[in-house]
């Protein structure tokens, strides 16, 4: 079961393999895939769009408390893929950081100062003892003053990079090479268009038509910069007009 | 997949090369093997019942509380190793007192289950602890309603209508997604709270246990109260007739 030598590189701490490698951190990248869900973002001329897989396998379960969509400030939206109780410990600290930044500056906290912080701490697990990397991906979405619509997309080893469209979990690879073609020529996609993108990416990645209850989509415009979560009843509209379309 | 002789299960801080966290798998059947534990969301509040299986004979009833009241409007289950759940209790004690100092009020049930998950979660984060041998389901009552969380070793918490930890679970989903727990009141929940834990009970493997029943409702002035002794005779009484009428069958 164990890699390369097998003498047990990838059994402690984050050490490097004789090969050059961070097992650890890669099996971290795993945990995320584990999870079973994948996530899509994308960004248009005036808005971004994540969207993600919402799975409640117990009736017994109250649906209301199953999301990966997390607000960190008003404007700030973090969409977590991966373990969810790592998760939920990464927006407790990212709130933190963002309520700790407005007070300390007096404005909001940008989204790419936010991502790199992630990121930052992201990097630090992969190098002490003391803990484990959290097997999480988070994609961070606002609206820049400066810079307009803004998508990151942070992992386990500490990269954060800013996206035009992107993908994380189980299908991640599949998405973005959908996406890709989707995003050629810069396509400046309008508010309606970057949310119907995002859907039918996750559609044809998991080849299946999902009711407006088995997704999220989180959003954020120019025009209303405050970060929400789409009603059922609104994500319905965009399905009906997917199918429309197609 | 085997995890065990890998070396990959020896610490939290390590993954398996599937993305494992095997010593919060473990932890989880700590709490596998526990006496069942239920809560249940009626219309007019919370019902919390515990089989707690007797280990010896000349244990005085009522000792080794399983249930806890963390203040005034929520109570707290534990199934699982009984001496990590008090430190949860006495975690989540000391989060409901602080956060009413702060702002105060009573701390919400969706706050209270947050705070006590994220520290059920540090301690699956750094190779110096080990995780929770424990899961707890937490009922309270606020200006939301009623409301219940259950929370697993791993960290997580969920929002549920009816929860249940331990042994009998999976046999005490069934029954709960059976009941219409809208219409129900907690004074016929506590009744069917203690048929379904003396129906998951295992005479053949574990021979002694005693019930324990605690509720949030406006009987109990929203307080999280032990059922009164009557009640929870009477309970006791129709759970043992409704075993009895299904054996004879």
């Amino acid at each position: 079961m164990s890699r390369g030598t097998g003498a047990g590189y990838d059994r402690h701490i984050t050490i490097f393999s004789p090969e050059g490698r961070l097992y650890q951190v890669e099996y971290a990248f795993k945990a995320v895939k584990s999870a079973g869900v994948t996530s899509i973002g994308v960004r248009g001329k005036d808005s971004v769009c994540v969207v993600t897989q919402k799975k409640v396998p117990d009736k017994l379960l109250d649906h209301t408390s199953v999301t990966h969509l997390f607000p960190i400030t008003k404007y700030i939206g973090l969409l977590a893929t991966g373990l969810t109780a790592d998760a939920r410990s990464l927006v407790y600290q990212a709130r933190n950081e963002a309520a700790e930044f407005r007070f300390k500056w007096g404005y909001e906290m940008p989204v790419d100062v936010l991502a790199k912080w992630i990121a930052d701490k992201a990097q630090v697990y992969t190098q002490h003892a003391y803990m484990r990397p959290l097997g999480v991906v988070a994609m961070v979405l606002g609206y820049d003053e400066e810079k307009n619509a803004q998508l990151f997309k942070c992992d386990p080893a500490g990269h954060f990079f800013g996206h035009k469209a992107t993908s994380a979990g189980l299908k991640e690879q599949e998405a973005i090479n959908f996406l890709e073609k989707k995003m050629k020529d810069d396509p400046q996609f309008s508010y309606e268009e970057t949310v119907q993108i995002a859907i039918s990416a996750l559609q044809s990645v998991l080849q299946e038509d999902f009711k407006a209850t088995e997704i999220e989509v989180g959003v954020v415009r120019k025009d209303d910069r405050v970060f929400r979560a789409l009603t059922t009843e609104e994500i319905d509209q965009h399905l009906t007009a997917i199918s429309e379309r197609d | 997949m085997s995890s065990i002789g890998t070396g990959y299960d020896l610490s939290v801080t390590t993954f398996s090369p599937d993305g494992r966290v095997f010593q919060v798998e473990y932890a989880t059947k700590a709490v596998d093997n526990s006496g069942t534990v239920v809560g249940i969301k009626c219309k007019d509040g919370i019902v919390l019942g515990v089989e707690k299986l007797v280990t010896s004979k000349m244990m005085l009833e009522g000792s080794n509380r399983r249930i806890h009241s963390v203040h005034w409007h929520s109570g707290l289950a534990v199934a699982g190793l009984a001496a990590d759940g008090r430190q949860i209790v006495s975690r989540a004690k000391s989060e409901a007192a602080s956060y009413e100092k702060v702002y105060g009020e009573p701390i919400s049930v969706k706050e209270l289950a947050d705070r006590v998950a994220s520290y059920v979660h540090l301690c699956t984060l750094y190779w110096w602890l080990r995780p929770f041998g424990c899961g707890v389901i937490l009922g309270g009552y606020d200006r939301d309603g009623p409301q219940l969380y259950m929370i697993e070793p791993s960290g997580v918490s969920y929002k549920y209508f009816g929860a249940a930890l331990g042994k009998g679970r999976q046999a005490a989903k069934t029954e709960i997604e059976k009941l219409k727990l809208s219409e129900l009141t907690c004074r016929e929940g506590i009744v069917e709270v203690a048929k379904i834990i003396y129906g998951v009970h295992d005479e053949a493997k574990d021979k002694a246990f005693e019930l324990e029943l605690s509720w949030i409702c406006d009987e109990s002035n929203r307080q999280h109260q032990k059922v009164p002794a009557d009640l929870l005779e009477q309970a006791k009484v129709a759970a043992q007739a409704a075993l009895e009428e299904m054996d004879a069958d």
